[in-house]
């Protein structure tokens, strides 16, 4: 037996890192990705003001802290009892749809596109945003513009764009001014024709990527889907959760406040990310979350441009689709959506009105669920009579995608593993965990990048290292 | 010829990644920066994976981990001067106020007593160990510039990096928030403190003469005062003031209950006491240290006790 040592991995290489265990003929077996970060905010929380939750538990993820605010102020309005003013829940709406504009935008063309663009095998000095802005400077000019009128939403409302301060039991902790919100508003009309172009090239270069990558239309994960769901729509901001079969059928749908009772978290003796199953009827399930199980749950979108984007995409690929790589069009539909949602809530004269309610607090316990951006998200606080959080539990989207997560990445190892060089089995190991756009920062309440190094295991040792070299 | 352009590495250890996503927020400001540095690594935007030799490494997050210890030496050998940037980096940051408990408690809560954790072993294979608290940077680093904030302004991030490039030094102004807040400073005759949740804000008026716990006047100014602006008392998140820093006896605690003594009917030991009543809120960011825990805050972790009890 040969042992192949490409680059010593020393233990600085990253946050997380993906280990694959082959059998003696050298085929597969399984695929785990260590997650290597731990930060603790259900200890951390306990003892801290209640009322701080949002503004507190935005930091748990830098890249969807609006998600994160709107899922505890949700929480403690149920436990408070408080029913926030109409025009409050306009602008947290709008402030969820400017944060996914940023977060699938930022996704899509900066993380993803230089993937879709160049390809697997791209050269890896090229393939990241810069060269994409170098070959394509109107395109990346054009997503950037998106990104930045998502995010100026979340500024405009939020306060600022990362950790927005405005998000308080309540309501809406100001109220803005007629001008503010018609600035906002004189700018959804480009937010929505820039999300239209984009969808289009987006769309086109992941179908001609599925032509050069014929693979990558075998790799699917039949999987359960999960996503919050209100008439038959995807909602983003409240509704039931609904959990849909591999076949596409809805097997259960519960309010948010029983998820202790069928979501249970398990833990890997070799990752501080713990995966989520979903128990139901006596049997437990894994499921997934996220754009393409929204887009599987789902009847329709709601607006008028993402149901037709969503009508091509189901024409294509009808529903429900596992296609790993679909996830990147299922943002693509979610990302007109957002535009659409926007302009439609600046719209409303609702959200003219009175922005804050008083609250009085009492000792309780409440439940908040969003989906964000990555998918379900869900916190839950207990809260004493002084108002002093005393017990706090987070459920994180990418935590619930972690058996898919596994199975994708054993697919694409399996493909490239045997008889292909190293450069390939690390492409598509990290296409796969990108089509899932992995917040592992949440995930773990800790931090995490892109796998940086692939360990290959026969037997428990290691017998060849793969990472990336500059 | 031209000078060769400034080059820049950057790092993200235990943090949320807020900003990396801050330096996005440059928006258009970006193409400017872009235009005038090669940027290395940076691990959320380039495939780049090794530790190649920079003029500036950027270092967001603090030390949680060993996996941390060694990223942040790493950086450390290969740039030049170091920024720790954003309030992880240079006071520990939120995740600091996990110094109040134990490494055990803590995997505790997350795996071994948690509500929707089915009771299993906690992770020891393949992962870094923890360190025994958050520690800011610059006890495991030699750092050369600091830019506190959760997430620094665009301004200061912009400020920053563009002296940089043009090898100056940033401006780094030393007010505190109260200095970009427009409200009235007056003095009332509010009689006892309120906490956040009561009643309604006046719009215009100080909120410390309104009676509430605004830690503005011992924060730093890195955000332009967005929370005082729109009706969020300050939770101090970009770390102290230099005045507080650099003064022993002075504290957060005992500044603000002085400032609010002279501006209310309010006792400044009244503040003192909510202030240690509820030291997990208030001195979330900058716990972790040592210029805030060799202060008369040497009790912080009895006062999170006796609120948890």
């Amino acid at each position: 037996m040969r042992t192949i040592t490409i680059d010593p991995v020393t233990r600085i290489e990253g946050h997380a890192r993906v280990l694959l265990d082959v059998e003696d003929d050298g085929n597969v077996k399984s695929a785990r990705l260590v997650v290597n970060e731990l930060r603790g905010f259900e200890r951390m929380l306990v003892g801290m003001e209640a009322d701080r939750m949002p503004l507190v538990t935005a930091r748990i993820c830098g890249v969807c802290p609006v998600s994160h605010a709107i899922a505890a102020v949700k929480a403690l309005e149920g436990l408070w009892g408080v029913e926030p003013p109409p025009a409050a829940i306009l602008a947290r709406e709008i402030l969820a749809a400017g944060h996914l504009i940023h977060s699938h935008a930022l996704h899509l063309f900066a993380l993803a596109g230089p993937d879709l663009y160049f390809g697997l095998a791209g050269d890896t000095t090229k393939r990241n945003v810069l060269g994409l802005a170098e070959v394509e400077p109107e395109l990346a000019r054009k997503a950037l513009r998106l990104r930045t009128l998502g995010q100026k939403l979340v500024e405009g409302l939020g306060g600022r764009g990362v950790h927005p301060v405005t998000i308080v039991a309540g309501g809406i902790s100001f109220q803005p001014t007629t001008e503010e919100l018609a600035a906002m508003e004189g700018a959804a009309d480009e937010m929505v024709a820039l999300a239209r172009e984009l969808a289009a090239w987006g769309r086109g270069l992941l179908l001609t990527l599925a032509e050069r990558e014929p693979a990558l239309l075998g790799a699917e994960v039949r999987s359960h889907d999960l996503c919050l769901v209100k008439d038959d729509k995807v909602s983003h901001y409240d509704g039931a959760l609904r959990l849909c079969g591999p076949d596409g059928a809805t097997v259960a749908e519960i309010p948010c406040g029983a998820y202790a009772e069928h979501m249970e978290e398990r833990v890997f003796e070799w990752s501080y990310m713990k995966p989520v199953l979903f128990k139901q009827g006596g049997s437990e399930v894994s499921y997934r979350v996220g754009p393409l199980a929204r887009l599987n749950v789902a009847k329709s979108m709601g607006t008028p441009h993402a149901d037709a984007e969503l009508a091509a995409f189901r024409q294509a690929f009808p529903r429900p689709c596992h296609l790993t790589v679909m996830h990147h069009w299922a943002r693509i539909v979610e990302l007109v959506w957002a535009c659409e949602t926007a302009r439609a809530n600046l719209a409303e004269p609702t959200l003219r009105g009175p922005m804050r309610v008083p609250v009085k607090v009492r000792a309780g316990h409440g439940v908040g669920c969003v989906e964000a951006p990555r998918g379900t998200l869900i916190h839950e606080y207990v809260v004493d009579g002084k108002g002093i959080v005393r017990l706090a539990n987070l459920l994180i989207a990418t935590q619930q995608n972690y058996a898919a997560i596994n199975q994708s990445l054993e697919q694409a190892a399996r493909s490239h593993v045997a008889g292909k060089g190293d450069q390939a089995v690390l492409n598509a190991v990290e296409f796969a965990i990108r089509c899932y756009d992995p917040c592992l920062s949440c995930a773990t309440h800790a931090v995490g990048q892109m796998p940086i190094a692939v360990e290959i295991r026969r037997g428990g040792e290691v017998v060849r290292t793969i990472v990336r070299k500059r | 010829m031209s000078a060769p352009r400034v080059t820049i590495n950057t790092e993200w250890l235990s943090g949320c990644g807020g900003c990396h996503v801050g330096i996005m927020d440059l928006h258009e400001k970006m193409l400017s920066v872009l235009g005038e540095v090669d940027i290395h690594r940076c691990p959320v935007l380039t495939d780049a994976k090794g530790y190649s030799e920079a003029d500036i490494g950027i270092i967001e997050g603090a030390i949680r981990s060993e996996h941390d210890r060694l990223a942040a030496l790493a950086m450390r050998k290969a740039c030049k001067r170091i920024i720790a940037f954003g309030t992880c980096a240079v006071y520990g940051g939120l995740s600091g106020a996990t110094l109040a408990h134990s490494r055990e408690e803590i995997l505790d809560s997350v795996f071994r007593h948690n509500p929707t954790t089915r009771v299993s072993e906690v992770p020891r294979a393949e992962v870094s160990v923890l360190e025994k608290s958050v520690i800011p940077l610059d006890e495991v680093i030699a750092v050369d510039l600091y830019l506190p904030g959760c997430p620094p302004h665009a301004a200061f991030i912009f400020d920053a990096l563009i002296s940089l490039a043009r090898g100056r030094l940033p401006k780094a102004k030393d007010e505190s928030v109260c200095g970009s807040c427009q409200r009235d400073m007056v003095k009332s005759e509010v009689v006892a403190l309120k906490a956040n949740h009561d009643g309604v804000k006046d719009e215009k008026q100080c909120l410390l003469s309104q009676g509430y716990l605004c830690l503005g006047s011992v924060t730093l100014d890195r955000c332009l005062a967005p929370c005082p602006q729109r009706g969020v008392p300050c939770t101090g998140c970009a770390g102290p003031t230099q005045q507080i820093l650099t003064e022993p006896n002075r504290d957060l605690r005992t500044e603000i209950g002085e400032r609010v003594g002279r501006l209310t009917k309010i006792a400044p030991e009244a503040v003192v006491k909510a202030m240690e009543a509820s030291a997990k809120t208030h001195y979330a960011y900058s716990m972790a240290t040592r210029m805030i825990g060799k202060k008369p805050t040497f009790l912080i972790k009895k006062w999170i006790a006796d609120v948890e009890a």
